[in-house]
């Protein structure tokens, strides 16, 4: 009787915890925030995100530092809401492009940090902004030459 | 009663100066025209075609190109996180060193003009920042998307960015700056542009 119990109750708990597992798992690759959000947000105005989807990382040296909110138009051209952590400071003169994993890979942000004292505010906007083209680097060093 | 008469010259004339001042400060877009037209005057007048006039021609298009550009602006946003790092005496060693670079790059594309168009297409401005979009059209017909950001500093709009195809000419050197410096030093840095721009 005392060993049949132990059985079931072991049961149980593995299923509690495959549960718990589940719903940790759907949450994190659903990308919902449960606590509601701890960062704040900025936005940048792009003439052309090429397809860049809500959800996509953002990324500072290569390092992922946020995501993108909500992707809108506004005039005609797309209004990319970024979602950063709090204590990240964006210069005033930092520059958002949109950038491609590879060369047909997924599209996400970058931000290379700028050296103004000048902090944007949550809720800001960051005014330097580089619209999405292919092959992009390649195409900077052949216009402004490679030093 | 004919106190009314001077006081209405007086506003009338206190109008009349504001208007003046308030167009005198060029729109982005006027002054990016400007500075184009400027440029290609020079490029195109036959009397500076011989080659013995070159440094002459040289001299100044960097005239009209100075005016235009905030040189200093430019380059603390290339060095963007570095560029606080650096002493007064760095940074005075450094702007010039930049400008010449940029001009020494561009003025053999400058030179090389031959009948492209230049296509103004609008701006947008807020506050003091503005951006001007202008058009190249090649003599094949190619479409080159040109935009310039400038920042007004007191009544002047300058320069402090170039996008080519989408590409910003300040991204590019920030990226570039900022590998170069992570990797060796600013020192090194500084040796690589002196050579570059002695090459040229």
């Amino acid at each position: 009787m005392m060993k049949k119990f132990d059985l079931e109750l072991a049961v149980g708990l593995f299923i509690v915890a495959g549960i718990v597992c589940l719903g940790y798992l759907s949450i994190k690759l659903g990308k919902m925030e449960i606590m509601g959000e701890r960062g704040y947000e900025i936005y940048g105005v792009f003439s052309n995100v090429g397809g860049l989807k809500v959800g996509a990382s953002v990324e500072i040296a290569g390092v992922n530092v946020g995501r993108v909110k909500n992707i809108g138009l506004k005039d005609y051209q797309a209004n990319v809401v970024l979602s950063l952590p709090k204590g990240l400071q964006i210069q005033e003169d930092a520059i958002v492009s949109v950038k491609t994993k590879g060369l047909v890979g997924e599209k996400y942000i970058d931000i290379t940090p700028g050296g103004s004292e000048k902090i944007i505010q949550p809720g800001g906007r960051i005014r330097e902004t580089q619209a999405a083209i292919d092959l992009e680097g390649l195409i900077s060093k052949f216009i402004f030459g490679k030093l | 009663m004919p106190l009314t008469f001077p006081i209405r010259t007086i506003l009338s004339l206190v109008f009349i100066l504001s208007m003046a001042v308030s167009s005198w400060a060029a729109e982005p877009m006027e002054a990016i025209k400007q500075t184009t037209d400027k440029i290609l005057s020079i490029v195109t007048n036959p009397a500076l075609k011989p080659p013995s006039k070159t440094a002459e021609k040289d001299k100044l298009i960097r005239q009209a190109v100075d005016e235009r550009f905030d040189w200093e602006e430019m380059t603390r946003r290339s060095l963007a996180t570095h560029w606080a790092k650096r002493t007064p005496e760095e940074r005075k060693e450094f702007v010039p060193l930049f400008s010449d670079l940029l001009e020494r790059t561009y003025m053999k594309k400058v030179e090389d003009y031959s009948g492209e168009k230049v296509l103004y297409e609008g701006e947008t401005k807020e506050g003091d920042y503005a951006a001007v979009k202008v058009k190249i059209v090649t003599k094949k017909d190619k479409d080159i998307p040109v935009e310039y950001r400038l920042k007004k500093e007191g009544n002047n709009w300058l320069i402090y960015d170039v996008s080519i195809l989408g590409v910003s000419l300040v991204n590019n050197y920030r990226t570039q700056f900022n590998s170069i410096i992570s990797q060796s030093s600013y020192e090194n840095l500084v040796k690589r542009l002196k050579e570059k721009v002695e090459l040229k």
